[in-house]
């Protein structure tokens, strides 16, 4: 049958539909044995005991937006070099090792100067970078 | 028979979570139908025996863009979804009916003139297509294209990267003060 | 090759006979039928046996840090206190559902499904076993990594959900602590990946075998290191401690799950137990041999052809044989992740990022450098090969 091939998602498709059965189920199940007084203090956000201050997010740090960009970059390349790390032993058994070798670890330097650049430019540091040189 | 059902799905999925994409006034709402677009365009790619297309699909896009668009989102404030920073109300919408019938007539104008044009190659290609479905592994094709044919675009493509990297991390790197 | 528990399964002819007869029985070919049922009992088993694992884990954790604290631990309900998990559920399902005012309904729902499915999507390719596998994908452990970044969406969409401080720290905190460690992780991924030839979970496993001098942990020292920075960065992707500044108890209440009650935060429980056996799980099957067993007793060829056992109870004896061995070492490993929580600090969240891009990222780039030079210049050959077989060849040629 030639969807012999495709039977190998079907356990995906089945387990999504678990996942979502379980938490609409659980919920369902709940929504018969529990109790339901809702009232304005419970359902207001926690802040320890007082009434809440101000909006949810006031400041917001870049550095959550630069550390994802960074790990977008990091995961691109690492889609880029899982099927070159597949073929490698095929090409090693068949002699051509080395310029395999060349060529991956040629990739691999132009990402490391990456990782160099962003750890020079203080992209890795947080919130430390902002202390005031004032004793040096 | 499970190929159409997989396709059913997928194809269910892109198209309607890219519906509610373009429908919804939430922008944090968007980006998570945005989610269940990319897991349909993953489904198709598996669909048509691209194994190796649909993981990276997820690992890239439902992996990393999509955190990448959360914060972003969160950077800029548009998560309210009332109004934003210049106290418009309302996201502007899209245009009027005229626009939308004008829209939908060149679309079809233009692909049936591009499905013509490449006609002859869809006839071509005919026989291709039902023997590609099946148990072999893109993996392997992908990994040694890469390294033979490909070596320059592959090791291009790591300056590109880089490229990308240094200029993403200057623009959105915060100003010492 | 894409092999299931299906092609599994239909080697044996009880199969085949069944698979014929529901044919007869429908009139036309129910292969495609049999199949889905076959994916659906097996899907159906391993949610249920992870859930109680998961379950189990929470007991786990109780005793073992209480056997750490010089304490008890749960004892009242049932033999050794074993049953308190369900009593923990029993009492989640019946808490009443609170959905603060201000969050946002669909996206407050939508969290610990992310974060499940995230979880129950892995479960498809952990190998179990060699035919117990639900489905060997051509690019297993890539979907992996994929498919568990989901829980880091999840974790933000909690944190943000919920419209309050201390949550919404806890989410961005949370997911870019996930996105962060996930990159030495698949780094380190990759050099095991380099090493076996392929990016299926049957290929990685059968590259070992049974012995530790055989497994990919004891191959070469870069993967030796390899394996540490698995653990820490796969550690850290489960927001386990040392690493839960997201769900940091005595900073931020709890973190990006504060306003989650009942069997909501059951569900963030349950994933993130859940996910520590993936995790723990796929260390087994990269690292330390998977479900390979000692003398290679897990092909069950033993048993048929020594033995003269019928095939089909021979084959499933090295099946079990071989479940066995997994659970084994990942149970051994989740027993050291909640031994690491309870005796180690947690770390800043300035530390924890210096860890990830200054030390690990490094590191796993040095191996992966290291795993690429072993495999050009020695052929991939491990170290026991390279040092024992080649002086077994050298007293074995002088003859």
């Amino acid at each position: 049958m030639a969807s012999h091939g495709l039977d190998v998602y079907m356990p995906i498709i089945i387990l999504m539909a678990f996942a979502v059965i379980m938490i609409v189920g659980a919920l369902l199940v709940g929504r018969i044995l529990r109790p339901h007084n809702p009232n304005a203090l419970k359902e207001s956000a926690y802040e320890c005991g007082e009434e809440p201050i101000g909006i949810a997010w006031s400041n917001f740090n870049v550095r959550f937006y630069v550390v994802s960009l960074i790990f977008i970059i990091f995961d691109v390349e690492g889609a880029l070099m899982f099927p070159v790390a597949a073929v490698f032993k095929k090409f090693a058994s068949i002699g051509l090792g080395a310029p395999v070798f060349a060529s991956f670890v040629l990739f691999i330097l132009i990402l490391f100067s990456g990782v160099i650049y962003c750890w020079k430019k203080g992209d890795f540091d947080w919130v430390k970078s902002y202390r005031i040189p004032s004793s040096k | 028979m499970f190929e159409q059902i997989l396709f059913l799905l997928s194809a269910t999925a892109t198209i309607g979570f890219t519906v509610a994409v373009v429908g919804t006034n939430n922008l944090m709402h968007a980006c998570m139908y945005l989610l269940g677009t990319l897991f349909g365009v993953a489904g198709l790619y598996a669909t048509i025996g691209a194994d190796f297309l649909a993981a990276t699909q997820i690992v890239v896009y439902a992996g990393g863009v999509v955190i990448l668009m959360l914060f972003a989102i969160m950077l800029t404030g548009g998560a309210e979804d009332k109004k934003n920073r210049f106290g418009i109300e309302k996201i502007p919408s899209m245009g009027s009916t005229k626009t939308y019938i004008v829209a939908g007539a060149s679309v079809l104008i233009i692909a049936m003139i591009v499905l013509k044009m490449t006609a002859n190659i869809h006839t071509a290609n005919k026989d291709l297509a039902v023997a590609s479905t099946g148990n072999e592994s893109t993996v392997f094709n992908i990994g040694s294209l890469l390294l033979t044919d490909h070596i320059l675009a592959f090791e291009i493509s790591s300056i590109l990267l880089l490229g990308a990297l240094v200029g993403a991390a200057i623009i959105a790197r915060p100003k010492r003060n | 090759m894409n092999s299931t528990i299906v092609s599994y399964l239909s080697q044996f002819e009880g199969y085949q006979k069944f698979v014929s007869m529901a044919s007869s029985f429908l009139g036309s070919n129910a292969s495609g039928y049999i199949t889905f049922l076959v994916f659906f009992l097996g899907a159906f088993v391993i949610v249920n046996v992870m859930a109680l694992i998961g379950g189990l884990g929470t007991y786990a954790e109780r005793k073992i840090s209480a056997d750490l604290q010089m304490r008890q631990g749960p004892n009242r309900v049932g033999p050794y206190g074993i049953l308190q998990f369900l009593a923990d559920g029993v009492k989640m399902i019946m808490k009443e559902d609170i959905i603060p005012s201000a969050s946002d309904k669909f996206m407050f729902t939508l969290a610990p499904l992310l974060a499940l499915l995230g979880v129950l999507a892995t479960f498809a390719v952990i190998p179990f076993s060699s035919g117990l596998m639900l489905s060997d994908l051509n690019v297993g452990v890539f979907y992996l990594i994929g498919v568990s970044s989901l829980v880091g969406v999840g974790v933000f969409l909690a944190g943000y959900s919920s419209n309050s401080k201390w949550s919404m720290l806890g989410g961005m905190r949370g997911a870019s602590q996930i996105i962060s460690y996930e990159v030495p992780v698949t780094l380190s991924i990759l050099s095991i990946v380099l090493l076996a030839g392929g990016m299926s979970f049957g290929t990685l496993v059968n590259a070992q075998s049974g012995f530790p001098h055989e497994w990919f942990i004891l191959h070469n020292p870069f993967t030796f290191i390899g394996f540490f920075v698995y653990f820490i960065g796969a550690l850290a992707e489960t927001n386990r401690a040392p690493f839960d500044l997201p769900e940091a108890e005595s900073e931020l209440v709890s973190g990006y799950h504060t306003e989650y009650t009942g069997m909501r935060f059951a569900f963030f429980a349950l994933a993130e137990y859940m996910e520590v056996f993936v995790v723990c799980g796929v260390a087994a099957a990269l690292f330390l041999g998977g479900y390979k067993v000692p003398f290679d007793l897990g092909d069950g060829a033993f048993f048929t052809h020594t033995l003269h056992l019928p095939e089909f109870i021979g084959k499933n004896i090295g099946q079990v044989l071989e479940l066995g061995s997994f659970f084994t070492k990942t149970l051994v490993l989740y027993y050291i992740v909640i031994w690491i929580r309870w005796t180690l600090p947690r770390l800043r969240v300035d530390q924890l990022m210096t860890l990830c891009w200054k030390y690990l990222t490094p590191i796993a780039l040095f191996n992966l450098v290291g795993c690429a030079f072993w495999m050009y210049y020695f052929e991939g050959k491990s170290l026991y090969v390279l040092l024992f077989k080649s002086a077994a060849h050298a007293a074995g040629a002088g003859h």
